[in-house]
């Protein structure tokens, strides 16, 4: 793969940004500022970033409440998915949705969907679209291992290899749906394998390695857009924190979860590479680090001056054309 | 005028629709060739083979796609085979289609959902519990689904070609006795807005609102009745979501009476919302309550003499209104 | 007791990606043990040690035997630290080396047999092939090779067993032997490992193969398209690209991928010659795999030796346990 130095720093600041942004969100939530829900990412950047390098303009990606950080590689600001998680009408989605629904879709970026299930089948819905335009565009749905359990990922998938659209199946395995671990869900040990039963091919590699993920990608994406249908993949990660802010993770050992942030951190082992190979000095890495920290800082700070919605707001958008909403 | 049946007058909605935007595709089970499972796509597939597609037995994955092409911009018109197996994918309707507007503040490039799903309603076919419902109700109280019930070949034609440019998602019951009744259908483009209750008998003493079979038969309980010297109104709300209680409010201010005649079983009827509804704004001139005439609270029978008693009759309607004017 | 190590068609080469479609590669391999263990079973083996795998290949292998067969044979899964990678299969070897094992059948390409070779020791190896890009293991029927380790478990003195020493290239960054190969090590511009998969055949600097062998694919056949060099002989080749040689060949290095190819130069290694090599920074990928990077102040050398793995020469021992009368009387 032929990746430029330009390539390799945007890669390790962008890992620094999911980082950095998924950081701040914690803080904001055990402080109470954020309501409801907050499902983090931390630990698991590679698998976003690798990935959402080699998608363009006009390709779409759906994944989980887990991936803020790819709508911020589709290019949604920093502001406004802040802003969307304090219910400001400055958010995304004008505070209605949250983090479990925030999207930037003329960006690209699907978003969550709240229910694990239903994004596996309607991005072939998009795969289709781009089939019948004919527009060499790809679909991607993101999600975790336990979603590959849905009635949705097996019809999905079956839909995708018989009409042969241009979608990949991601499946970033962190090990635990909740609670449960994945040999209480799952018969086989590499989620790929599933690909066979679809007559696809699938593989399983490490999430944890941006230049794995971005070369396995590249070569699923452009299978896709050279009209040679689907593929699944299944990134090995983990997650660093709970499911959701405020899980005691019960199911999980403090050395299982010490192994994964020493050793494999995604961050830490791409820039002692980027280091041997004199990309970046440690020097540079503290000024990229600033300049990520800096946007994270700015979109708090828009976030807190933002507005509230007004009342109406709930009223509206029922309708495309607000006609007969709330009556 | 000429007269076509109601299968017939999807057809033409469909196919004028395919027309005009080349972003109009029908797809579900065995819609192509086959012509579907009614009949009612026959002949779609020869004329536009690249925009009728069969899709294997997928309710859930067959949403998907419906959505997503939404989404994406295309007009897709999926069809059910039974209307009762919309349960089977009932998120797509209680938890994406519906919501997918609101929960994103209507962004630019996401705001269309302008996806339909046809599916055949209702019983009388001796087909038994499982594919002889009425579903309606089950979509009466998700916020954002439009839900349309047409009686006549002329408004279905109107109201599917309406449903089919709009950007809302719409699940467009069609009844299973009605793809072969004729009616008048105007010759050329019409189209029939959503939240338009058609008066479809006017009269004086007793409102009946009633949906699909149900018109159909209140219609000939009034022709009877008018023999007795009793007015019936006959409103036909021909869509439940938006719902045109304008026009319903007006025939039971008229008539002071009202009686409310659908299919389903009784409890959580469609009607209960309608019923309720008039008696809210309509407590001070009502001079009797609310009278509703549905099945009761059991699955549909298979044995014909069974199904046949669990349907309501033309009797039931005449007995209905009887006791609202009684 | 004898030992089982095989790897499923992996779910972590990429290059499926690329292909059009996914063959039951791994049901395959399952129906290989299933003879293997099936012919133990017979000849009276008493104990097999088994690596898992992701795949559970030997489980489901013995869950068929035990539906249709009474089984003697005791069946343990090795205990070590899996962690469903490569070096599972390190760690599977060398507990079986410690163990005392009399042979190693492995089902896996070059990749897998250059990571027992890491820790088996001089414990003979039954290498299958399972039909790709593959020079080291050999392409044998189940119940042949099951025949071969049933032989190599009761002849503990190698009277009729007989075994092939192979060559290997070792590896020396500043000095210290890092890492080995069994067919080839390749020296390419590619500054990360990632993937591990050879991409691009232009970043292909410097070729050094134990054996040169034109009926091949991969670094094996370019070097064999110019000068083949046999398992017997003790010597390798060292070949280095780039346009200002003299010659070109043409040679497939991938399944169906043929490409032509321009060689400054080459030269034989003879045993224990060390040669530096001429890339100033890069990666040195092993039987196909990125493994070890190397930059401006590093040094590496590549030499050849004859202390490669010890592979049983199947035909040989199997001719010889014939003529010892193995395989007479009755058995059941």
């Amino acid at each position: 793969m032929k990746l430029t130095n330009k390539d390799l720093i945007k890669l390790y600041g962008d890992m620094w940004l999911v980082r950095l942004f998924e950081a701040r969100v914690q803080d904001l939530f055990a402080s109470g500022v954020l309501p409801g829900f907050i499902h983090l990412g931390l630990g698991q950047e590679a698998c976003m970033v690798g990935t959402c390098f080699n998608l363009e303009d006009g390709d779409i990606i759906g994944a989980t409440h887990r991936e803020h950080g790819v709508l911020l590689m589709r290019g949604v600001s920093a502001n406004a998915i802040m802003a969307e998680l304090y219910g400001k009408v400055t958010g995304t989605c004008k505070g209605k949705g949250g983090s479990m629904h925030t999207c930037g879709l003329k960006e690209g970026a699907l978003g969550n969907n709240a229910i694990l299930g239903p994004g596996q089948a309607i991005i072939n819905g998009f795969a289709y679209a781009h089939k019948f335009r004919n527009n060499k565009k790809v679909a991607v749905t993101m999600f975790g291992d336990g979603a590959s359990n849905r009635g949705e990922f097996h019809e999905g998938l079956n839909f995708a290899s018989v009409w042969n659209l241009p979608t990949i199946y991601i499946i970033n395995n962190n090990g635990y749906a909740i609670s449960v671990p994945v040999s209480k869900q799952q018969k086989i040990q590499d989620l790929s394998a599933r690909a066979a039963g679809y007559g696809i091919p699938g593989v399983s590699i490490d999430g944890n390695d941006v230049l794995t993920v971005l070369e396995t990608t590249a070569e699923a994406v452009k299978r896709a857009r050279e009209g040679g249908g689907p593929s699944l993949i299944e990134f090995k990660t983990y997650r660093w924190r709970g499911h959701f802010e405020g899980d005691p993770t019960p199911y999980r050992t403090n050395s299982e979860l010490e192994d994964w942030m020493e050793n494999r951190d995604p961050i830490k082992n791409f820039g002692k590479d980027l280091l041997e190979r004199e990309v970046l000095t440690e020097k540079e890495m503290k000024e990229i680090i600033a300049e990520q920290q800096a946007i994270v800082d700015a979109a708090q700070k828009f976030a807190e001056e933002s507005e509230w919605p007004p009342e109406s707001e709930i009223y509206t958008d029922v309708y495309y054309n607000d006609e007969g909403g709330a009556q | 005028m000429r007269e076509i049946t109601v299968a017939e007058a999807i057809r033409e909605a469909l196919s004028e629709e395919m027309d005009r935007d080349k972003n109009v595709f029908v797809f579900g089970e065995d819609v192509g060739k086959f012509g579907g499972c009614f009949g009612v796509t026959m002949g779609l597939y020869d004329r536009y083979p690249d925009r009728v597609i069969d899709t294997m037995i997928a309710e859930t994955g067959l949403m998907g796609i419906c959505l997503g092409s939404a989404y994406a911009g295309m007009k897709p018109v999926a069809e059910l085979m039974f209307s009762d197996f919309a349960t089977v994918c009932f998120d797509y309707f209680a938890n994406q289609a519906s919501k997918n507007r609101y929960m994103t503040g209507m962004q630019e490039g996401g705001q269309a959902a302008g996806l339909v799903v046809r599916a055949p309603n209702g019983a009388g076919f001796r087909a038994a519990g499982q594919h002889s419902q009425c579903m309606e109700q089950y979509f009466m109280p998700i916020p954002g689904i439009k839900i349309a019930i047409p009686s006549t070949p002329a408004d279905t034609k109107g109201l599917l070609k309406y449903a089919i440019r709009g950007n809302d998602p719409v699940i467009f019951l069609e009844h299973k006795l009605l793809y072969s009744i004729k009616g008048p259908v105007p010759e050329g483009d019409y189209v029939i807005p959503f939240g338009s209750a058609d008066i479809k008998r006017e009269g004086t003493d007793v409102t009946v609102i009633a949906t699909q079979m149900m018109v159909h038969k209140s219609l000939a309980a009034a022709e009877k009745l008018a023999k007795d010297g009793i007015s019936v109104e006959v409103v036909d709300p021909r869509s439940l979501k938006p719902l045109d209680m304008k026009t319903i409010m007006a025939s039971v201010k008229k008539t002071k009476r009202v009686v409310l005649v659908n299919e389903a079983p009784k409890t959580g009827n469609a009607m209960t919302e309608i019923g309720l509804r008039i008696a809210e704004q309509g407590f001070d001139f009502l001079e009797a309550p609310p009278i509703r005439v549905c099945a009761p609270d059991t699955p549909i029978p298979f044995s014909p003499v069974l199904e046949d008693k669990w349907i309501r009759s033309e009797a039931d309607i005449i007995a209905g209104i009887k006791k609202a004017l009684s | 007791m004898l030992g089982i190590i095989a790897n499923p068609s992996s779910g972590k080469d990429i290059r499926r990606l690329v292909a059009q479609g996914t063959v039951f590669d791994n049901m395959e391999k399952v129906n290989i043990i299933q003879r293997i263990l099936s012919v133990l079973n017979y000849a009276g083996v008493k104990e097999i040690c088994y690596m898992q795998d992701s795949y559970q290949i030997v489980d489901r292998a013995v869950t068929y035997l035990e539906r249709n067969f009474k089984i003697n044979l005791r069946i343990k899964e090795l205990e070590i630290k899996y962690r469903y990678e490569q070096n599972d299969s390190l760690l599977a070897a060398s507990s079986l080396l410690q163990m005392g094992a009399s042979c190693i059948v492995t089902l896996g390409g070059d990749g897998t047999n250059r990571v027992v070779a890491k820790g088996c020791g001089d414990t003979p190896l039954i290498p299958l092939s399972t039909g790709t890009n593959n020079v080291f293991p050999v392409m044998l029927e189940g119940s042949v090779a099951g025949f071969a380790a049933a032989v190599a478990d009761i002849d503990k003195k190698h009277e009729y067993l007989k075994l092939k020493q192979k060559k290997r290239l070792n590896i020396y960054k500043n000095g210290v032997l890092v890492d080995i190969a069994l067919i080839d090590a390749v020296i390419t511009e590619e500054r990360f490992i990632g993937s591990r998969a050879l991409w691009e055949p232009e970043t292909i600097k410097e070729i050094f193969v134990t054996v040169a062998k034109p009926d091949s694919i991969g670094m094996s056949a370019i070097a064999g398209s110019i000068y083949p060099i046999s398992e017997d002989e003790q010597k390798g080749l060292y070949v280095w690209l780039g346009n200002n040689g003299n010659v070109e060949t043409n040679a497939a290095i991938a399944p169906g991928l043929i490409q032509n190819i321009k060689i400054e130069g080459y030269s034989e290694i003879g045993l224990e010659q060390k040669v530096n090599i001429k890339t100033k920074t890069g990666i040195v990928a092993l039987d196909g795999e990125r493994e070890i990077t190397f930059g401006k102040n590093d040094k590496v050398v590549i030499g050849l030796s004859n202390d490669g793995p010890k592979v049983v020469d199947v035909g040989g021992t199997l001719v010889a346990a014939a003529k010892e009368g193995y395989f007479k009387g009755r058995w059941r």
